[in-house]
């Protein structure tokens, strides 16, 4: 049993990419320049962020001055864009957050196409886990990291995130050992925000990254691969865009966290809007147990598509699923956007959607396979299972 | 049994109960206020301190729906070197139309029946004043008091209330729940969105002219 375990870890070891750096050939393809791109955007925030160090202060008195101040008078330059100034320091921030922006959205693109295009198959399936635990990892690492503003929208994103786990403690058996207000403790410092949770949040934000970069470099430093795989075009391309759009739409800081009102309406960083619609319709343990299962049918996926093929029709069900969440994803995000949920009536409607769609996946993944089966009593093969990449 | 099985099996057991052993000290770095080599239940250290304030005088709100916002300030544990933190728990004072059960003294049962939970008997069983903590039991967002329920239909998430909870109403910026403070049988009663139970409630006495609030039901993230 343990000899199986580790020569199954082995030979997906041999064949991990990270950052689709084995598929040097495929560089014409933008779809396999997220890899690289993702390691790219990755290394410009976390140079920034150390950058950033310089001038943040992480107190609850403190946070959102020094950004006040880091945007708008560190390193002035003697430019201005549309009246406002633009500082060494904002373009540094602005770096930092759209860096950030785009490396999640580089992750969520990166994990569609191996979902789509079947890359979590044998061998895949540790570099799709990995892929999965690196969107959750950034993901906490944008939450950690949007606190340290210390705005409204953050103070109350902080807050309302870590409430959830607390009623972890409804589960039956596990819960009353509270572990889920154990978990909201340990991370806040306490049983309510304030400056523990500052000072926690700004570790955990640091660490998350460099250790990751330290564990990454050591991968390359033994594999002997390439880093970036990507010529010096798009390099300089994607970094001038970056600080374009960090002088036209210098980052936020929003409003001073105020722990005595929430504003009407308020948002979330733009990759939790969906979750945060989805929030709004389902009770509260809910509002935890459901992304918990979303990431483990993610992690699982690999073993529980046992389909032979890699293309996205050849996986009905799979690729409907795929679909689906995508389309949710961004159905959710718009509702919340333009704030048209009506709260009381759209569960219904969209769970039945849901079960109809759903069930015609699984029509037409059973349809698929009948037609298999026939081509192969008349004889024609099956196709065979292909790699990833030829 | 093999001798290099039997072997590994007297390391393994040593390093096991290292780790083991390792377990409660790291909690206790992580989380100062646990109790030694206990790893559950960690709650109890961690209750919040207030101090009874004055929040209304009777004048303030004299008529029914009058109603009035403050600030309790209660000590929280911080895993700080300082050590405790001040947080502030917004709350409201609310005049009611009807005078409705806060407390049972026979049964114990009733909306401020929590009390006993905190080794307190309610001052006043009966009244048509009630304050509530504006936390939200949902998530923890600052709920707000909503004079007129079409603001809260028209901003809350669309919630249309029937004709005999058609008066003011409270409803949570975050998730869009709604409650409804004049319930006569669970005031704050939930009745719209995601919220588990109603918002908590605050423990009051009246000295003179003054509503002086003295605890805060526990639970939740301040």
């Amino acid at each position: 049993m343990w000899e199986r375990v580790r020569d199954w870890l082995a030979e997906r070891r041999q064949k991990l990419d990270l950052f689709d750096e084995t598929l040097v050939a495929r560089q014409d393809n933008p779809l396999y320049l997220m890899g690289p791109m993702l390691y790219y955007f990755w290394l410009i925030t976390v140079v920034t962020g150390v950058i950033l160090m310089l001038w943040y202060e992480p107190t609850t008195t403190g946070a959102y001055s020094s950004i006040e101040r880091i945007q708008n008078d560190i390193g002035r330059l003697a430019v201005t864009f549309l009246g406002h100034p633009v500082t060494l320091g904002g373009l540094v921030r602005g770096l930092h957050k759209y860096g950030a922006d785009a490396l999640i959205t580089v992750i969520f693109l990166r994990i569609y196409r191996m979902y789509f295009l079947g890359e979590y198959k044998k061998p895949g399936e540790l570099s799709w886990i990995l892929a999965i635990t690196g969107l959750i990892l950034g993901m906490i690492s944008g939450i950690t990291g949007y606190l340290l503003i210390w705005n409204q929208r953050a103070f109350w994103a902080a807050k309302v995130v870590l409430t959830v786990p607390v009623y972890f403690d409804q589960i039956p058996v596990l819960g009353p050992m509270k572990f889920g207000s154990m978990i909201a403790f340990l991370f806040l410092g306490g049983p309510a925000v304030g400056q523990a949770t500052i000072t926690r949040f700004y570790a955990i934000h640091f660490g998350v990254s460099l250790v990751l970069l330290i564990l990454v470099e050591v991968m390359f430093q033994r594999t002997r691969r390439k880093r970036i795989n990507m010529s010096l075009f798009p390099l300089t391309l994607f970094l001038i865009m970056l600080i374009v759009i960090s002088i036209i739409l210098p980052a936020e800081s929003g409003r001073r966290a105020d722990p005595t009102r929430t504003p009407l309406p308020i948002l979330s960083d733009w990759y939790f809007l969906a979750l945060y619609q989805y929030v709004k319709y389902t009770p509260p343990l809910w509002a935890g147990l459901g992304p918990g299962l979303l990431i483990g049918f993610g992690m699982l996926v690999p073993f529980l598509d046992r389909s032979k093929g890699r293309g996205p029709l050849q996986r009905p069900f799979f690729t409907v699923v795929g679909a689906l969440a995508v389309i949710y994803f961004l159905a959710f995000t718009a509702l919340i956007l333009f704030n048209i949920a009506v709260i009381e009536r759209d569960p219904l409607i969209i769970m039945n959607i849901t079960l109809v769609v759903l069930v015609l996946g699984l029509l037409w993944e059973l349809r698929y396979r009948r037609r298999l089966r026939k081509a192969a009593l008349s004889g024609i093969r099956p196709p065979v299972r292909v790699s990833a990449h030829g | 049994m093999e001798r290099r099985k039997f072997l590994k099996l007297l390391t393994t057991v040593p390093a096991l109960a290292a780790t083991a052993a390792l377990v409660s000290p790291l909690l206790r770095f992580l989380k100062p206020n646990v109790e030694r080599f206990k790893i559950t239940a960690p709650t109890a250290l961690d209750a919040a301190h207030g101090e009874p304030i004055p929040v209304a005088t009777l004048k303030e709100v004299s008529n029914p729906w009058d109603y009035k916002y403050f600030v309790f300030t209660q000590k929280y544990p911080q895993y700080t070197p300082e050590g405790f933190k001040a947080a502030n728990v917004p709350g409201v004072v609310i005049r009611l139309p009807t005078k409705i059960t806060l407390y049972d003294p026979t049964t114990g049962q009733g909306p401020l029946g929590w009390a006993r939970d905190i080794g307190k008997t309610p001052k006043v069983s009966e009244s048509d004043i009630i304050v509530f903590s504006r936390i939200c039991p949902h998530l923890g967002c600052i709920y707000n008091f909503v004079p007129n329920y079409k603001e809260v239909t028209a901003g809350y998430g669309g919630y249309a209330p029937p004709p005999p909870r058609q008066h003011a109403l409270m409803a949570c910026p975050c998730h869009l729940s709604i409650y409804d403070p004049a319930d006569p049988q669970l005031p704050g009663r939930v009745l719209s969105g995601p919220a588990p139970r109603p918002p908590r409630t605050f423990l009051y006495e009246l000295q003179g002219e003054n509503i002086i609030a003295t605890d805060v039901e526990p639970g939740g993230i301040a």
